[in-house]
Formats: structure tokens, sequence, C-alpha cells
């Protein structure tokens, strides 16, 4: 008796979560997979039938998908690259004490508050090409007579979604690696110190190599923040094609051109993408840290 | 030990319950354990309740004030529970609904654009429309297809053509302009003279106006924009670009319009920034007001230029209201449909929602009686209203304005020419149009 | 000894400037689009599209907070409302999240048993799944079991996507406590309930709080999600409602900044007062003894 219910207890405690992510993720997963393998077109109600892969298929072989790929991609290098690098360094700024740390430390967690579709309104603020901040100041500082296009080309409306994601999601690596930098025992410094290193030395052999797990944290949550992008994207560029990534390609299959199948397919790809991704943090994340 | 799981479970989550309490400061107000589901629990989208009670799905501009509707009820005895949803959303949650088998709303909103694809989806219940009224409302023709009214049109949108009167002054132009080509070369002369920088407001984003600029701009120039089996008229549809790609060319177009939103571009001409826009019926009323006009009294709203003299027609882009097939009181919602759409409505709507009336009898009241102000060449050119779709609007029209503007914003990044754009489209739009006939 | 005293002073004034410069650009790079936004929310409509290269309007207009602080106004009671509903989402969400996560977390990291591993993974994998892909299904879902437009539900969803990070942090909380006192405390005669009780509970408060802030601002920026189930008047939140103000033909730049900076203020609000437990619950527990 007690060994079975020491046996079963745990997966009893487990109940609540797997009824919950059972029932609202796994359940429509699965439904979405039975979709994706099926024509569904909802302007044609008549004609809904199994169809295998063919749906997998035809997405692979247009050049659209391969297009909106890069373009994930893309979004996907610079979200992670900017989100970890200013992410690491606002918290080292953030760890210096001072009397407002605190209010410093409220004031960049504002951008995490921001629901994705504002934060793009915010910035399309920023860089519209009439009335937007960064002309008034270009024009004022004379650095340009005419307004400048700044949403006109691929890789610069690409830069400027990656930018403004991760303006949004910044709040959170710093977060985590400030967590990670208090975590680190004082004493570890002052031995450092005895031995004679210097900041850089210090920084390299402590700081740096200690932080890292909780780095790994943030470049987790920025890269399935990159993949998911949608909402910035459409407040700045709306369906330009210039800048559609994979989700939005999706939801213009799904939504606007009604064809379900496909659609379902599509996102399909999508989380294949984030769970290759994901299996390779996974690994780093059942890592624990030693000090 | 089942019951001792129970209490640690039970135990834990008022525990967490608390904490939570405090975590969410402004929680504390409100409750702290108690289970948050009596919040909210009368389901209105599954709409289908008893007797006479339907769910309206609209936008702001189409919510009646309280005090029509308690009219309404006390009328009919139906009463009408309102979900005011955002515009671009209400398309998204009918799809969702329907693709599920579930009525969004009984009475729900319907673009012009999405009409196509509600009957080909079958998702919109006909409606009974009398001859009289097909008379007085021309834009129900756009709501029409394979023989059925599926929507009645209540707010009326078509294209206008305006113009800065002052602007035209000041560079000696007399008269309004009667032609696009008069168009050009007005906006020419403003442009030299210094008058104004960017006189033609063209969306040019990539965005819904931007394909429906090209179709009226076509329509009104040669009278046609697609051929009989839905694929593009190649000699108007190029002609049109073509006169786009000179306008961006010869920088009569802000260069701004190619990334901001089309209601900007058109919004140019009620500060001064443009002289010449072909745009909304709503810009009537825009033009004389203090709140959104810089230049009031120097906007005069003119017929749409055409070729050799005015257009003939117009196109129309009206919002109208449908019953949804999976309502359970269609009997209800038609009978809201009517009384929303009939000519006492409409003219309390104008006053109260600036609403712009479908019903041309109703038009010429309002301008009559001077309900509406600086009408101008309105009244008139509701009268030229056509539609540019010979079969109705196909059910592939959003992949098929998706293209356009795709191609068209590419035009104006220079990255292709008028003819590889067309091109580019064209070869799109026929497949599509292929694929509904033969399907 | 004077120039020492000398170069101290330097370096302590070239660390000042150093951390002013960090300060500046900081906020700068933080605030600048809010205080951007703030200034478009008091500019005339009409002055917005002028071409000056000023920054500041001429005119300076209040009437956007005006409307929306009104509850009589149909905009200020739709915005009013919009964040009542999403601090009641909030509420139901904490409510149901915080027990689940931490009874999963709790026993993930710290109870040994067949399949802790995958089940483990199979959680945390669930964050790269895009909303798009189970909505559909969802919405299906939830029209079945009458389920629309229900905060209780809604908040479900939110905290199935929430819980995979949520139990991550927790469990990485929970596993730098040294099994010792668990085990003491079972020899004391205490069960697993009590010894969780007395021994975990007490000394994980920090990460709950930091848990519940992370639920609470992500929470309030949803919005495909209650879009699609939730988005009657008495659910919808106010992210939505602010995207409506900006739609076809009604595009209102001042009212839809002016509603964003006033939508921001409840999260940053909460942020500012429980700021202190923001990184104290995703710090290395063992460390703090």
């Amino acid at each position: 008796m007690n060994i079975l219910r020491k046996k079963l207890l745990p997966y009893l405690l487990l109940t609540p979560m797997i009824l919950v992510m059972g029932v609202l993720v796994f359940y429509p997963i699965t439904a979405t997979f039975s979709y994706s393998l099926k024509r569904w077109k909802l302007t044609s109600p008549g004609d809904i039938h199994f169809i295998g892969l063919q749906n997998y298929s035809s997405i692979l072989e247009s050049d659209s998908f391969w297009y909106s790929f890069q373009n994930t991609l893309f979004i996907l290098t610079a979200v992670v690259l900017l989100t970890s690098v200013v992410g690491f360094l606002t918290s080292i700024f953030l760890h210096i004490e001072v009397k407002w740390s605190g209010i410093l430390l409220a004031i960049a967690m504002l951008p995490w508050a921001l629901p994705p579709y504002v934060n793009g309104i915010l910035w399309k603020f920023v860089f519209s090409s009439g009335y937007g901040f960064l002309n008034k100041v270009v024009i004022g500082l004379g650095l340009a007579g005419q307004p400048v296009e700044w949403l006109n080309s691929r890789r610069a409306l690409l830069l400027i979604v990656s930018l403004v994601v991760s303006w949004r999601s910044i709040p959170f690596t710093a977060l985590v690696c400030l967590a990670g930098r208090q975590s680190i025992p004082g004493g570890l410094y002052e031995a450092a110190r005895i031995d004679g290193g210097n900041r850089y030395t210090i920084f390299r052999r402590i700081t740096l190599p200690l932080m890292l797990p909780f780095v790994a944290i943030g470049i987790t949550s920025a890269s399935v923040t990159a993949i998911n992008v949608f909402d910035e994207i459409i407040a700045l560029s709306g369906y330009n094609d210039l800048g559609a990534n994979l989700l939005v390609e999706s939801y213009l299959t799904t939504f606007s051109f009604l064809d379900f199948g496909k659609g379902s397919a599509l996102t399909y790809l999508v989380i294949l993408f984030g769970t290759v991704l994901g299996g390779f943090y996974l690994r780093s994340m059942n890592k624990e840290v030693d000090y | 030990m089942k019951r001792k799981l129970i209490s640690t479970l039970l135990v834990l989550s008022m525990t967490a319950a608390v904490a939570a309490g405090c975590g969410g400061k402004d929680a504390s107000d409100t409750d702290g354990n108690k289970n948050p589901s009596a919040e909210g629990t009368t389901s209105k989208d599954n709409s289908g309740g008893e007797g006479d009670h339907i769910t309206f799905m609209a936008p702001d501009w189409a919510i009646p004030t309280e005090d029509q509707l308690e009219a309404f009820t006390k009328e009919t005895g139906i009463k009408v529970t309102v979900n005011e949803v955002g515009w671009d959303d209400i398309r998204d949650k009918m799809v969702t609904a329907s693709a599920g088998g579930q009525a969004v709303a009984d009475v729900v909103e319907v673009d012009w654009s999405w009409v196509g694809e509600f009957y080909a989806a079958d998702w919109l219940a006909p409606m009974e429309v009398s001859d009289e009224m097909k008379e007085d409302m021309p834009t129900l023709e756009t709501f029409t297809k394979g023989g059925h009214v599926l929507a009645i049109p209540y707010a009326n949108d078509y294209r206008l053509s305006y113009y800065n009167t002052k602007q035209y002054e000041d560079a000696g132009i007399t008269g309004e302009p009667r032609t696009w080509d008069e168009v050009y070369t007005n906006c020419k002369t403003l442009k030299e003279k210094g008058v104004c920088e960017y006189p033609f407001a063209l969306p040019l984003n990539a965005e819904e106006k931007t394909s429906t600029y090209l179709m009226w701009l076509a329509y009104t120039m040669n009278g046609v924009v697609f051929n009989e089996d839905g694929t593009l008229n190649r000699d108007s549809v190029l002609a049109a670009l073509k006169y786009e790609e000179n306008l961006i060319k010869d920088e009569l177009v802000d260069p701004a319009d190619k990334t901001s939103s089309g209601m900007d571009t058109y919004k140019r001409i009620l500060s001064g920034s443009a002289n010449f826009l072909t745009g909304p019926t709503s810009f009537v009323s825009k033009s004389t007001s203090e709140e959104d006009c810089s230049v009031i009294g120097q906007i005069e709203p003119i017929l749409v230029p055409g070729k050799d003299a005015k257009s003939d027609v117009t196109m129309a882009l009206p919002e109208a209201l449908g019953v949804t097939k999976f309502s359970k009181n269609k009997d209800a919602a038609r009978e809201f449909i009517k009384w929303y759409t009939s000519s006492e409505m409409q003219e309390a709507l104008n006053k109260s929602n600036t609403a712009i009336p479908t019903r041309n009898s109703v038009l010429k009241k309002l301008i009559d009686n001077g309900s509406i102000q600086n009408a101008g060449a309105m009244l008139e050119q509701a009268e030229r209203i056509a539609s540019p779709f010979p079969g109705g609007i196909p059910s592939y029209y959003a992949e098929m304005s998706h293209t356009m503007y795709n191609a068209i914003h590419k035009m104006a990044l220079g990255e292709l020419t008028a003819e590889e754009a067309y091109a580019e489209m064209d070869a799109r739009i026929a497949e599509l149009s292929f694929e509904e006939a033969y399907e | 000894m004077l120039k020492i005293q000398h170069e101290r002073i330097l370096t302590k004034v070239r660390k000042k400037v150093g951390y002013l410069t960090a300060l500046l650009i900081f906020l700068l790079l933080t605030l600048g689009p809010f205080l951007w936004t703030f200034i478009l929310s008091v500019t005339p409509e009409y002055a917005m599209l002028e071409k000056t290269p000023g920054l500041l309007p001429e005119t300076v207009t209040f009437d956007n907070y005006r409307e929306l602080l009104t509850a009589d106004t149909p905009r200020g009671g739709l915005l009013i409302t919009g964040i009542g509903n999403a601090i009641k989402a909030v509420c139901a969400a904490l409510t149901l999240g915080i027990p689940v996560s931490m009874l999963t977390a709790y026993t993930l990291s710290r109870m040994e048993f067949c399949g802790r591993r995958l089940i483990r993974n199979l959680l945390l994998i669930t964050m790269v799944i895009p909303v798009m892909a189970t909505i559909i299904p969802l919405y299906r879902l939830f029209v079945a079991r009458q389920w629309l437009n229900d905060v209780f539900w809604l908040s479900m969803v939110y905290v199935s996507s929430y819980l995979p990070l949520t139990t991550w942090l927790m469990s990485n909380y929970f596993a730098t406590f040294p099994k010792e006192l668990e085990e003491a405390a079972r020899i004391d005669g205490c069960g697993l309930l009590s010894s969780f009780l007395r021994i975990i509970l007490p000394a994980s408060y920090p990460i709950i709080l930091s848990a519940a802030l992370i639920m609470f601002l992500n929470t309030w920026s949803q919005f495909q999600i209650p879009l699609i189930l939730a988005s009657s008047l008495e659910t919808k939140p106010v992210a939505i409602v602010v995207s409506e103000f900006m739609t076809k033909d009604s595009i209102q730049y001042g009212l839809t900044a002016a509603a964003g900076i006033i939508a921001v203020f409840p999260p940053a609000l909460a942020a500012l007062v429980f700021r202190r437990f923001l990184i104290s619950g995703m710090m290395n527990g063992s460390v703090k003894g």
C-alpha cells in the first residue's frame, strides 16, 4: 500500500497539469494536425476530404514559403542576438546599486506589459515616414532634407521588426540575467580579487560563465517570441509581402484565403521548426549550475 | 488517501489564492479565491437563445443608440444584444465560428468585399427585398450573388473626388478637373508653381485601399476592370497602372504614401498637403469638421473624372447587414435588418452615427434639408453607382486583392514596372478565376 | 599622495559619468517611445500629419484623456470595462495558475518517478506552439462545451500557455532546497502536506510572487486568444479595446495613443510595487541560504 502510494503520488500531483495541457494544448494540436492532412477550403464547403501530405508538399514547393522562412530566420537571429546582448547589458546596468534601483527596474519592465499589437503601433509612430519621430529628428538635425522611408526595403523592414520585438522581449531576459547576476555569491569576487584578478578576468572567469545559464533562459524565451512574431509585423507594414514571416503567411492562408487545410499545415511547419530549436534548448535547460 | 489528497489540493490552491491576491494588487478588491466562472457566464457568441432574442455583431459606427434599440424592442418584442467588435476582427470571428458550424451572431456586418466568399462558403441566409427597395438602393447589386440578395447595405460609401479650390486659385487654374488627364496636368502645375508639393493622394501601401484605388481608377477611366470570366481587362488596368506609375515618377505623390496607411494618405487632403483625392464619401463631412480638417471651406466634392468627360460610373464600397445561416432566430434577425435599413432609421442613423444612407431617397432628403453640408456632387454621384464585377464579387476576392496591392506596392518601391506589376497580378488572378470556374 | 587622491577622484568621476551616460541611454530607449506616444496623444488630430520638424505640437489637448477616462462616453466606458476585464482575467489566471504550477514544479523537481524527464520535456516543448496552431480546435471545443466568453476557461487557456515557463522557473527554485530539510521534517512525523507547507512554501514566496508577476504581465498583453474566445463586452480585455480604436476608416492616432498610455498603467503599477520580488524569485534559492 505504502509503496503503491509512493509510486502513484507523483502522477496524482501532476494530474491537474496533465488535464490542463491535455485538453487545452495537446488535444488542439492533434486536431490541427488532422486538419493539415485534409483538403479543406471554406469557400468550397462541399469538398472536404483527406489528401495525405499534399498540403505540405505544395507548401514546400512554393516560393512564398521559402521567402517567409528566410524572413522568420532573419527575425529569429536578429531578435536572439539583440535580446541576449542588450538584455545582458541591461542586467549589468540594473545591478549597480543606487538609490532609485527599484524604480529603474520597474521602468525596465514597462515594455513587457505592452500587448504586441500596441507595441507595433507605438513604434509605427516612431518610424512612419510622415509624422514619425525619427524623421522629425533626422530632418530637424539636418541629416536629411526629405523624410526617410524607413519601412521600404525588405532588410530595413525586417531589421525594424526585430528591433521592435526585441524591445518588448528584452525586459524578461534582463530580469532573468539580473537574477543570475545577483545569485553569484559576493565571496567569489572577493576571492578572485585577493588572487589578483583584474576586472576583465573576473568578468570572463566568474560573471560570464555563471550567468550563461540565465542568458540561455533569455535566449530560449526570445526565440519562442521571435518565431511567433505576428502583430508587430501587421502593425508596422500590414500584409505586405516584403516582411511576411511564416506566421503571417499562415494567418493569410487560413483566415484571409480561407484554406484551413493548408493554413494548418503551415502552422505545423512552424511548430516543427520550433521543436527542433526547442529540443536543442531543452538540453541546456536541464543542466544545473554549480557555484 | 484520496481524501487527504483532495484536502492537500484544496489547501494548496487556497494558500496560493491568497498569495495571488497580494500578487496582483488590483486583485484584492475583486476577489481572491471565489470561482471566477461566476463572472461572465452568459455565452453570447453562442446565440440561439429562446424566443425573440437576437445578437448583433458590428463595428462601433454601426451600433444604434440605446433609445433606438429600445424603440425597436417595444415595437416588435425582439430583444437585441449588441456585440461591438473591431471591423478587422469581425471577419476573423465569422470565419472561426462558421468553420465550426456556429452562428457568431444572428445579425452580422457584411462588408462588400466579403460577399463572394461568404456566398461560396454558404454562411449567409438570403434576404427578401422588394422591387421598390432595389430601385432606391443601387448598392444592393453588390450584395447580390447567384440571384440571391445576401445582405442589405446600411452604410453607403462610394467614390467621390475632392479638390482644394484655394490651391487651384493660387496656381491660376480655373474650373474643376473633368478628366484624369486634366487632373494630371493640373497636379503638375500645382507642383511647378510651388503651391502643393505632392498634390495627388494615392494609397500605395500594401493594403486593401491600394487595390480598390486601382480598381476604381481603371473603372472610371475606361468603364471596365474585369472581363466576363473574371480575369483582368488588360487595356484598362494597364492604363490605370501606368497612370499611377507616372504620378509616382513625377513625384506628384508623397513618398510617404508608399508606407503610411491608406487612411492617412486620404487625410492629406484635410491638411492641404494634397490637392486631389478620390476617396470615401465620409470626407464630405470630414471636410467641414474642425476636429479633422485644417482647410475648411477649401475642399469641394466633385464628380469623379473620366476619360473624355466626367465618368458615368463610380464604384461603391458599402457595408451591409446579413443574417448568418447558422442563426436560430432568422425571422427575428430579418425583422431587425428590415427595421435597421428602413428610411426612418437611415435618417436617424445619419444623425446619430453620421452613416451615409444607402437609399437615394433618404440621401436626397438629407441633402435638401441641410443635414448633410457641403454635399457638392454627392447626390449626383450616388446615381452613378455601378459594380465593376461582372459576376458579382468573386469568392477569391481576398487573395486577389492581396496580390494586387502587393504588386502595386512593389511598383511604388521601384521594384517592378507597370507592365511587370500587371503581369504579376494578371497571372495570379487568371489562376484564381480558373480554379473557381472549374472546381 | 596627492596624486593618488587625484587619480581616485578621477576614476570616481569617470565612473559616475559612465553610469550617467548608461542611465541616459537606458531611459531614452525605454521611456522614449512612451514619451513620444504621450506627445501624440495630446496632439490635435489634424496636426498629426503636418510636415513640420518640430517635435512638440503647437496646441496641446487633453480631450483624448478626458474622453477615455470618463465612464459615460462610449469609448471611455469601453476602455474602463476593458481594464476591469483584464484585471478579472489576471485574477483568475493567478488563482488557477499558481497552484497548478507549484504542484507541477514541486513534483517534477523533488520526486523521483518513471517518465519524469519525458513529462518535463513534453511540458517545456509546448512553449514553441503558436496560438494559431490551437485556436481553431480550441474554438470548436469552447463552442461545444459552452465556454465562450467565460473568464474561467479563458484563463485556463492562459494558464496552459504559461505553465511551461512558470513550472520551469519554480522547479529550478525548488531544486535548490537541500533534500535533508524535507527529510528531517518527514522524520519528525510531518506528512507530505505539512512538510510542504512548513518547509517549502515559506521559503518560496519570492518565486511565487515573481511567477505571479510574470503571469500578470503576460495576461495583460493577451490579444489573439481573447479575441477569438472571449470578445463579448463583459470579457474583452483592454488590449482588444485599444486595437479597436484603430480600424478601417476610423484611425484615431491620438485616441489610440492615449488609450495605450492608460492601458500600461496598471501593470506598471504592479511592477513598481512588487519590483523587489521580480528578481529575488528567480535567483537560486541555495545561494540565499
